[in-house]
């Protein structure tokens, strides 16, 4: 059911204008307008003053912070648990939480980082020293000798080697050298000498500009081997402690997030606060606000505000001007079990405000469909059981609404198997269990199985076309209404024809079939205009067209049943029970999953394009009431003491 | 002879109209989930361009009925 819509102004001192949207957000049931938008509002839109400015900016980068806690944690710790919103989540003491938050992830991030670039290095040094190791003479390992580590460019060896010599001289033949490569174009050189001359040798080095390997101060005066072990045993403690920093993380995360996303909704409906705000009109001491509530909360809310400012604030109704006739926005109420398939109504277009609620009737037809193309009582039983438990999953969107609706259609299954005397395809008849109407694998009930399918068009499309014509004259609109009884008419003009032609009707009902169906082109023709002479006829048709698009409900039932039958036949067809059991679990389970989508996609192209096209226009806007974003339930009784939380 | 025509014309009647459906599918399909990648909102939309030509094999499905059942 569509919901009546009131256009309401609220008029008020500004003085109260702070509590007045704190109120208005926690009743969650009026959807406001730009005051820039609405047609002679002779008020100026108001202007944020720089203390609300100030908190925006705050609130906004308050934002930031958590979007990129909750992003880190996300990915730290699998859960979608939200926390329960408390007394404290107010932005101020969020803002103190979360910078407390963010300071123990930044330093535990920067210390990662700091690790990691050590380990990079430390790996680097270990590499090196590994291959120096082996081959570093034993005379660098005696008392009184030192040694210098250096690497090279493979070209530059030859003059390395003049350099060697030029110290062998230097320290009187006791210089050493030995050169590794290490990779493909750099040389390791290791040069022994006694202790005593390390300054002259290093000086040397330096004023030939040969760069050292120099290790870290603390591996610095460790022979090749001990710096080995030393480096080895950093690099564990460091991978120990990286180990402890993402434990710590994940804590951290794990303690959090949930916590992080009830604040992120909470600072996000403070910024819808300061949105509403720029949707209002001001004068010097009052302030206005305009958009639209359903008529049964008018009342609620005048109640509220009297309570609260007595005449100070006040809620009006107002005429709906003409120009804003097609942008009232369309909420929808209807039981629980429609919701899936006011979703699939709204996935087609949010209906318009004229339009009538195709909600129940989609939520009746779609299952009924599926359930006349399905008809099997084994696989509506195995659908029903999947149905129940993702139900309990939870799951949204989409896919959990095709869940929701798969649940009614396998019921209806179910029904139409037993009609059908279907058990898993002809299982049940092997048992001897017969159809309680027809069977449709049998070739003899095959114009049966097709005269079903075009009455159940002929039904719903006629249904269609009379809340169609029922719809146009209530708003008074002569085209439609010629338009849709038009063809109305003209069925029933075709239908006298058909059935006297079939020999069903008296020989008198002929002519008077071709008048009556005259009579709706003629209707038709008179709403569409100077093309209604073109237009009309070819409309026609594709309202037959229509009604044989009903026998997809005929096609994919038999389509399922002989592919039922084929598993069964095949499963007999081997002679290994064992193997006859797995064909026909495999044949099944793909029946079974093409049997819960294409019908489902089917039964509702019936909906979109068949049954909504006679009466329903849809394209207007979703009422989108300025509500808070996490779950506050409010009431008028209680609506004090939150103010006060 | 006869029965032998008559599945033979009911298979072509069914089976070019499927054919004809699946290349128009294929067209549409494509340009739909492009579309949806962009706007998720056009599902709805996009679901009844795919599932329109359907009425052609669908109308092939009667034809094949009528020849069969004459």
């Amino acid at each position: 059911m569509i919901l009546e819509m009131d256009r309401v102004q609220i008029w008020g001192m500004k003085k109260y204008l702070e509590q007045v949207i704190p109120i208005l957000h926690n009743f969650g049931k009026m959807q406001l307008d730009d005051i820039r938008s609405v047609p002679d509002a002779m008020v100026q839109p108001f202007s944020l003053t720089e203390e609300m400015q100030s908190e925006r900016e705050e609130v906004d980068i308050l934002i930031a912070s958590i979007n990129g806690l909750v992003e880190l944690f996300s990915s730290l710790v699998k859960s979608e648990v939200q926390a329960p919103l408390t007394k404290d989540d107010n932005i101020q003491e969020i803002k103190s939480k979360v910078s407390d938050v963010t300071s123990q992830v930044q330093y535990l991030n920067n210390r990662k980082k700091t690790i990691q670039d050590e380990l990079i290095s430390l790996s680097k040094y270990n590499e090196m020293l590994n291959v120096i190791a082996p081959v570093m003479p034993r005379s660098s390992k005696k008392s009184g000798n030192a040694s210098i580590r250096a690497l090279v460019h493979t070209s530059q060896m030859r003059a390395m080697n003049m350099l060697a010599q030029q110290l062998k001289l230097m320290t009187r033949g006791k210089f050493e050298m030995i050169s590794v490569r290490v990779g493909e174009s750099t040389n390791a050189i290791i040069g022994i000498f006694p202790l005593e001359m390390i300054s002259q040798v290093e000086n040397f080095m330096k004023n030939e500009k040969v760069t050292q390997l120099i290790l870290p101060e603390e591996y610095a005066y460790l022979s090749t081997d001990e710096a080995v072990q030393h480096i080895g045993k950093k690099v564990e403690l460091d991978h120990q402690e990286l180990d402890e920093i993402d434990g710590r993380l994940e804590r951290i995360a794990a303690q959090w997030l949930p916590r992080l996303r009830t604040w992120q909704l909470v600072c996000k409906d403070r910024v819808d606060e300061f949105e509403a705000y720029t949707k209002l009109g001001e004068t010097e001491y009052t302030f206005t606000l305009f958009g639209w509530i359903p008529s049964e909360h008018v009342a609620e809310l005048r109640e509220i505000f009297q309570k609260r400012f007595s005449k100070d604030v006040t809620v009006n109704v107002i005429e709906i001007p003409k120009e804003l006739r097609e942008t009232i926005p369309v909420s929808t109420q209807n039981p629980d079990a429609v919701e899936p398939f006011e979703n699939f109504v709204t996935m087609r277009a949010v209906p318009k405000y004229t339009d009538i609620d195709p909600g129940m009737l989609v939520a009746f037809f779609m299952p009924l469909f599926f359930g006349m193309m399905v008809g099997d009582v084994g696989y509506g039983l195995l659908m029903l059981a999947i149905s129940l438990w993702l139900s309990k999953k939870n799951i949204k969107g989409l896919f959990g609404d095709f869940f929701k609706a798969l649940k009614w259609g396998s019921l209806w299954s179910i029904l139409f198997g037993v009609l059908y005397g279907e058990y898993f395809g002809n299982l049940g008849e092997m048992v001897g269990i017969k159809p309680l109407w027809f069977s449709r694998g049998d070739a003899a009930n095959f114009t049966t199985l097709l005269i079903m399918a075009l009455a159940v068009g002929v039904g719903h499309i006629v249904l269609g076309l009379a809340i169609g014509i029922w719809n146009a004259a209530i708003h008074k609109s002569r085209n439609t209404f010629l338009e849709r009884g038009g063809t109305l008419v003209g069925l029933i003009g075709l239908f006298l024809l058909g059935f006297s032609l079939l020999q069903k009707l008296p020989d008198g009902y002929t002519i008077a079939g071709w008048i009556v169906l005259a009579v709706g082109l003629v209707a038709m023709g008179l709403s569409m205009g100077g093309t209604g002479v073109i237009m009309a006829p070819i409309e026609f048709v594709g309202v037959i067209g229509n009604i044989l698009s009903y026998l997809r409900i005929a096609a994919l039932g038999l389509a399922s049943v002989f592919l039922a039958m084929v598993a069964n036949d095949m499963a007999g067809m081997v002679g290994s029970v064992i193997a006859g059991v797995v064909i026909a679990v495999l044949i099944h389970s793909l029946n079974l999953v093409m049997g819960m989508l294409s019908p489902t996609i089917q039964s509702l192209r019936l909906q979109y394009v068949e049954f909504f096209r006679k009466f329903y226009e849809g394209g207007q806007s979703a009422f989108s009431p300025f509500k808070k974003r996490i779950n506050v339930n409010f009431t008028p009784s209680n609506f004090k003491e939150m103010n006060k939380e | 002879m006869d029965v032998a025509v008559k599945a033979l014309a009911a298979a072509f009647a069914i089976g070019v109209s499927a054919i004809a459906t699946a290349l128009a599918q294929r067209a549409i399909g494509s340009a739909g989930v492009g579309a949806i990648s962009e706007k998720p909102e056009l599902l709805g939309s996009v679901i009844i361009l795919i599932a329109i030509p359907e009425t052609l094999v669908i109308l092939g499905f009667a034809v094949a009925a009528l020849i069969l059942l004459r």
